[in-house]
């Protein structure tokens, strides 16, 4: 079985973002690195998993992005993946999930996966589209958001759990080829091995010009970044730890909330 | 010319989700900045019922696709129904609800259709005579507003819209059609729910909630304690801390979890991602502990503290427990 998973790099969820007012797009303050997006791990690792129960699996990791991308299928191939590919364009910020999914459907054209992962959203942008859009590209069906993946090479089938809400989930068959996002669930994504961290290191990564996209009719354009609105007018108490929490205590009092 | 906006309504086994009217809320923005005219598409094996319904609440034009076959959710009957439905109203803007089912069908349907697409819609703004649509980026910490060429598919995020019930000048109409379908390359086994919210969490008065932020698992402690301090309390976790199994997900709040509409909510080292937001903005009182004051969290927050919540949270139950506490 030949698996696909697709993956990004994006600052790590807690890092401080602002706007970067000179470039129309955002700047990370502080010294955090960008790493592999939380749901793309849980892909990689759903991946690895079928790899480990299916023999003669490979599983290619794909990236679309700048030279720094680089890095993330580097991690890919630390956590086991067999080759990792790399869509290199000199896009900086704000790019449509539509083009990212055209350029890795166009990059994949001649290949034939039964399977393609992705995760649910990315990190950064939390679009949730790359996925189901390369999809319908690639003509496979689809099922997102899925929190469980077991294959059935025989028969051709892959059986997910969607996720959806109210703790409720929607069982699944789909026949092979298909595209799978990955919702995060109790499979922890594995840390690299040294020995799988040297091999990636070594790996030569096959890299994807990427020719200028012809503007496609359809398309978002970013027009501003701005803070979010604020749903309540947050007042910060003020002072040491034991002041703070004084202050708190006599507020919630104040409001019958506490006995 | 008066365009159309297409609204796409979503149902389970005739539930007619709370968030189809939130997106007909969406489609009430934006016919406040171009003129259209709307209409609700509803499709299954019920849609004749659903959309009465609709039709009934609203008042909107209403197209029920009755689809033979169709008793649960999947996405290429969605993509194949709507592709051909939507290109027949020359919709130009197409509000889906941005719910679990949407995602999962609609950036494919959009593809299809050759229109652009815009996700986690939490407002639409106008600029020179055309919808602007504002979403999040960065976990909440950021907006961006995006505009994006016709037709465009409006994935609209749930709890961000008012439920709209109408169009005041029109008449509510309901034209129902049949089609039927059978699935090739899908089948849908069943359904399940797996850990339905535990109760307490929707009859509590007081929630304390636990995100990433608490820094380690044994942390909770201190947020049990806390918890103790309030009568009809409950103890509830973000989804990446109950994804670490720090809590069982019954106790998980947010999008996929419970929503809960407490008097107090103490949220304790969230970062504050749409995500969680959409199970917490009922609350009627909220109070946020981070370390990171640029945290999303506190724009929805009553009450800010930039402390560890660990620490914080010892230090509260310090002053009540303690003998020095009164």
């Amino acid at each position: 079985m030949n698996i696909l998973v697709c993956v990004k790099q994006a600052p790590e969820p807690e890092a401080a973002i602002e706007i970067d007012e000179a470039s129309r797009w955002v700047r990370v303050r502080g010294d955090s690195l960008p790493r592999m997006g939380r749901f793309d791990e849980c892909a990689l690792e759903q991946a690895l998993i079928c790899k480990e129960q299916v023999p003669g699996t490979t599983v290619d990791a794909i990236t679309v992005g700048n030279s720094a991308g680089a890095a993330v299928v580097r991690r890919a191939l630390g956590m086991g993946a067999d080759r990792g590919m790399h869509v290199l364009t000199r896009d900086e910020g704000y790019v449509s999930a539509f083009t990212t999914a055209s350029r890795i459907a166009r990059a994949v054209q001649d290949r034939s996966y039964d399977l393609v992962l992705t995760g649910v959203v990315s990190d950064d942008l939390g679009q949730g589209l790359v996925g189901p859009m390369l999809a319908e590209m690639l003509s496979f069906v689809c099922a997102t958001s899925c929190v469980s993946l077991r294959v059935d090479t025989q028969q051709a089938i892959a059986v997910v759990e969607r996720e959806m809400e109210h703790g409720i989930t929607q069982c699944v068959e789909l026949a092979l080829p298909a595209l799978v996002s990955v919702q995060s669930s109790a499979n922890r994504p594995r840390y690299p091995s040294l020995s799988n961290i040297m091999r990636a290191n070594r790996e030569e990564l096959e890299t994807f010009a990427c020719a200028a996209f012809e503007e496609s009719s359809h398309a978002e354009e970013l027009v501003r970044l701005d803070h979010p609105r604020r749903t309540r007018s947050v007042v910060f108490l003020q002072g040491s730890v034991e002041d703070k929490a004084k202050e708190l205590l006599s507020l919630l009092r104040g409001r019958s909330l506490l006995r | 010319m008066e365009q159309t906006i297409a609204v796409i309504a979503e149902h389970e086994g005739g539930s007619i989700a709370r968030a189809s009217y939130e997106a007909l809320g969406c489609a009430t923005e934006i016919q406040r900045i171009v003129p259209a005219k709307i209409v609700v598409v509803v499709m299954g094996d019920l849609a004749g019922d659903v959309g009465r319904e609709i039709a009934s609440l609203t008042h909107a034009s209403v197209v029920a696709v009755h689809v033979h076959g169709l008793h649960s959710y999947d996405g290429d009957a969605y993509r194949s129904v709507l592709a051909d439905m939507l290109l027949e109203l020359h919709a130009a803007w197409i509000c889906v609800p941005g719910t679990t089912q949407g995602l999962d069908f609609a950036p494919g349907l959009a593809v299809r259709l050759g229109a652009s697409c815009v996700s986690a819609v939490e407002n639409v703004l106008e600029q020179a005579g055309r919808p602007v649509f504002v979403r999040p980026l960065f976990n909440g910490k950021i907006v961006a507003e995006v505009a994006a060429s016709i037709p465009t598919v409006v994935l609209v995020q749930p709890g961000s819209f008012p439920e709209e019930l109408g169009e005041r000048e029109r008449m509510g109409s309901l034209e129902e059609r049949s089609i039927a379908w059978q699935p090739t390359r899908s089948r849908v086994l069943g359904l399940k729910t797996q850990e339905p919210a535990d109760a307490a969490l929707s009859e509590a008065a007081v929630i304390v909630a636990a995100g990433r932020g608490m820094g380690r698992k044994e942390h909770l402690e201190a947020v049990q304690r806390v918890a103790g301090l309030f009568a009809r309390s409950a103890v509830a976790g973000s989804r990446p801390l109950c994804d670490q199994g720090w809590l069982p997900y019954r106790q998980q709040v947010g999008q996929t979890g419970a929503s809960v509409s407490p008097d107090l909510y103490l949220a304790c080292g969230i970062s504050g991602a749409p995500q969680h937001l959409i199970g917490m903005r009922g609350s009627k009182f909220v109070v946020a502990v981070n370390t990171d004051p640029e945290a999303a969290i506190f724009r929805h927050a009553d009450i800010g503290i930039v402390e560890d919540a660990e620490t914080f949270l010892s230090e509260l139950s310090h002053q009540t427990e303690g003998p020095s506490g009164s």
